[in-house]
This record gives structure tokens, C-alpha cells and sequence, in this order.
């Protein structure tokens, strides 16, 4: 059965359906918030991986051959797109594990010691109606705790 | 080209193309590290050219599994484009007639020709396309501008109006262009250099390699059929 699905997975590279940018669809933004308990009700929504003002053309050219953050950043979005998008409840979990791991990297690389105890992170999807760009939260997730030892 | 050179030349920009991709995830996670250092090997023996029939097979097994990991595709297109160039070599390395390989690499050919192709129909049909507020959109607030300062190009909509159009009309007249060696050539240089700008502007670098990759396949189907 795993065999299987892992087989369907394949079928769109055979017979691709190569429609790229058929629709602007709503757009996802990943947001975390770090928490001192599971329960904490005052949030406060940071933007993961905020892009940055400018990317120079030798920047641009680098990227041409070492890109892993954004095309991590990428594979991102698609998680995003699969939790909102009619996925299995499979999908929708792993989704969800995929972003708490990288951003749970992220925070844990960038910070030292960290005070905070949890963390959890929403996606709010950005969309054009008429002249006015609106943003919506589509989801949630749990919580997620740092061990002791990853906070020190 | 002949399809000898064709294959091989494919398998050697392929290498590349994953000895790159794999490079970029062997700095994160052990579980993706060990399949994407095992993808980096055997990319090197495609290079080097050792046993390319079982190299290509393997590479595909491996795809399987990166597939399965990550519950789909990494990098959407990209990875699809990946996974289809792996079948067509596999298949022409297992082809038991010389027209069964044939029909295993044009089908290659035939993909990216629709690549470009169905792209440019599903833009041409869509309103919002061909009044150049798809292009506005992506640049406002899709996921994709590599820095804030490429999204006030949202502000420029006669020159997104024609940047759409130029994109409609290249896809959508790439086919046109195996009439020739000489009009196939300038198409896959313009090809190359629309690849080259959604790199820059979208971060999108893979598509960048392995879309040429496998233009190859398309070199050697137009000498083949035109010639």
C-alpha cells in the first residue's frame, strides 16, 4: 500500500500538467509566536523568514548555485498550501511537522538560550479583492515545546 | 546531435543539476542529508560517466524516496521536471530497439515542448493574464519576489503588461520553433535567459539547471524530425 502511493506520487512527473501561474492564488505568510506556556493567550505574530529589502545582483547570481533557505522557504509555502488545500489529514500533519521543525531550527540557531518554553506558528493567506489586498488567518497549529536542553 | 550524444549530454547536465540541488541540503536534517548525499554520489558517477544505465535507475529509486519524504515534490516543477528527464533515461537505457529509445528521449522533447506550451495557453485564456494583473499580483503579494524592493515593480503596469505578453506569446510559439535548427537555438537562448530572470527575480534556481538539462532532447528530436 505505502509502495503504492509512493508510486502515484511519480504519475504527475510523467504525465506533468506544467500549468505555472494558471491563477494567482492566495498567498501564504508563516508566522510564529514564541510562548512561556502552552496556554498563554497574548500572542505576539512574528513574520518567519521575512524577505529582505534588497538582494543585489551578485547576490542573485550566488543564488544561481546556493540557494538551500529559499528554496527551503519554498517547500514551505507548499506545505502551507497543502494544510489549507483539500489534503489528507496524512498530508495536512506532516505539513504542519515540516514548518514547526524548520522554524524550531531557525529560532534555535539564531538564539542561544531562548526563554520562551513553546512556540506555534499560523498561516495568514494574503489575496487581492478588487483594488485591496485583505489577509486572512487559514490556520493555527499546536504548540510545540523546547526541551531544556535545546533552550540552553 | 545524435541520440548518443543527446543522452549523454543529458546525463552529464542532469549530474550537475542534482550535484547542486543535493549540495544545498546537506547542511539541514539527517534523514534528508544521508539521501541527498547518496543523490550527490551517484550524480558524480553520472558525470564521470560509470555504469550511467544503473546510475540513472538508482537516481530514480532515490527520487522515489525524496518524494516520499517530503510527501510530494520539494520544489514543485522542478522536481517533477527532475523525476520525468530520470523515467525518459531510464527507459531509453532499458529500450531493447533503437526505435524504443527513440520514442523514450522524444517523449522528453514532447514534455518540454508542452512545458512551454500549455504554460502560455493557461496564461492566454485567463483574463487577468492578458491585461497584465496576474503579473501585478505576483509581484504585490505572491510568496515568490526574492526582496520587498521587486515588489513596487507592482506599480509598473505597462511594463508588467508587456513583460505578460512577452511570456504569453514565447510559450505559446515555442513549438514554432523547431522549424528550424537556427529559430530552435534563439528560442531555447530566450528560454534560457526567461529561466534565467525567474531565478533572479522568483529565487526559482532549479528550474533554471534543469530545465536545460533537457534541452538536448529537444535538439537532437528537431534534427530528427525536421531534418
Amino acid at each position: 500500500m505505502k509502495l503504492f502511493q509512493t508510486i502515484k506520487l511519480l504519475f504527475p512527473a510523467l504525465i506533468p500538467s506544467w500549468d505555472f501561474f494558471e491563477s494567482i492564488a492566495p498567498s501564504p505568510r508563516i508566522q510564529f509566536s514564541l510562548l512561556n506556556s502552552e496556554k498563554q493567550i497574548d500572542k505576539h505574530w512574528v513574520e518567519f523568514r521575512p524577505r529582505p529589502q534588497y538582494v543585489s545582483l551578485i547576490e542573485m547570481l550566488n543564488r544561481m548555485l546556493w540557494n538551500p533557505r529559499w528554496n527551503e522557504s519554498l517547500f514551505l509555502v507548499s506545505c502551507a498550501e497543502r494544510i489549507v488545500g483539500n489534503s489528507s489529514s496524512e498530508l495536512i500533519l506532516h505539513s504542519e511537522k515540516e514548518i514547526l521543525k524548520r522554524i524550531k531550527n531557525d529560532l534555535l540557531q539564531k538564539h542561544q538560550t531562548l526563554t520562551a518554553s513553546h512556540f506555534q506558528f499560523r498561516l495568514v493567506f494574503v489575496q487581492r479583492q478588487g483594488k485591496k489586498l485583505i489577509e486572512e488567518v487559514a490556520f493555527i497549529s499546536r504548540t510545540q515545546t523546547f526541551t531544556n536542553e535545546e533552550r540552553l | 546531435m545524435n541520440l548518443e550524444t543527446a543522452i549523454r549530454l543529458t546525463e552529464i547536465l542532469m549530474g550537475f543539476a542534482f550535484v547542486q540541488q543535493s549540495i544545498e541540503h546537506l547542511t539541514v536534517f539527517s534523514d534528508e542529508r544521508r539521501l541527498f548525499l547518496a543523490r550527490l554520489i551517484l550524480s558524480l558517477l553520472l558525470i564521470i560517466g560509470i555504469q550511467t544505465a544503473w546510475v540513472s535507475f538508482l537516481l530514480l529509486l532515490l527520487g522515489l524516496a525524496i518524494l516520499k519524504i517530503f510527501h510530494g515534490p520539494y520544489n514543485g516543477g522542478a522536481d517533477r521536471m527532475s523525476l520525468l528527464i530520470l523515467l525518459c533515461l531510464c527507459l531509453a537505457h532499458l529500450a531493447p530497439t533503437p526505435r524504443w529509445q527513440e520514442l523514450a528521449f522524444g517523449y522528453l522533447a514532447l514534455q518540454l515542448i508542452l512545458s512551454y506550451f500549455i504554460s502560455g495557453w493557461v496564461k492566454v485564456v485567463n483574463p487577468e493574464w492578458r491585461n497584465g494583473q496576474a503579473l501585478r499580483d505576483v509581484f504585490q503579494y505572491s510568496a515568490y519576489p526574492v526582496s520587498e524592493s521587486l515588489r513596487h515593480l507592482s506599480q509598473s503596469p505597462r511594463l508588467l503588461l508587456s513583460m505578460s505578453w512577452w511570456v504569453i506569446l514565447f510559450e505559446l510559439l515555442f513549438p514554432l520553433a523547431l522549424i528550424s535548427s537556427t529559430s530552435l537555438k534563439a528560442a531555447l537562448i530566450f528560454a534560457a535567459m526567461f529561466h534565467l530572470s525567474n531565478a533572479f527575480l522568483f529565487g526559482l534556481n532549479r528550474f533554471f539547471w534543469i530545465w536545460i538539462t533537457a534541452y538536448p532532447s529537444i535538439i537532437w528530436f528537431q534534427s530528427r524530425i525536421f531534418s
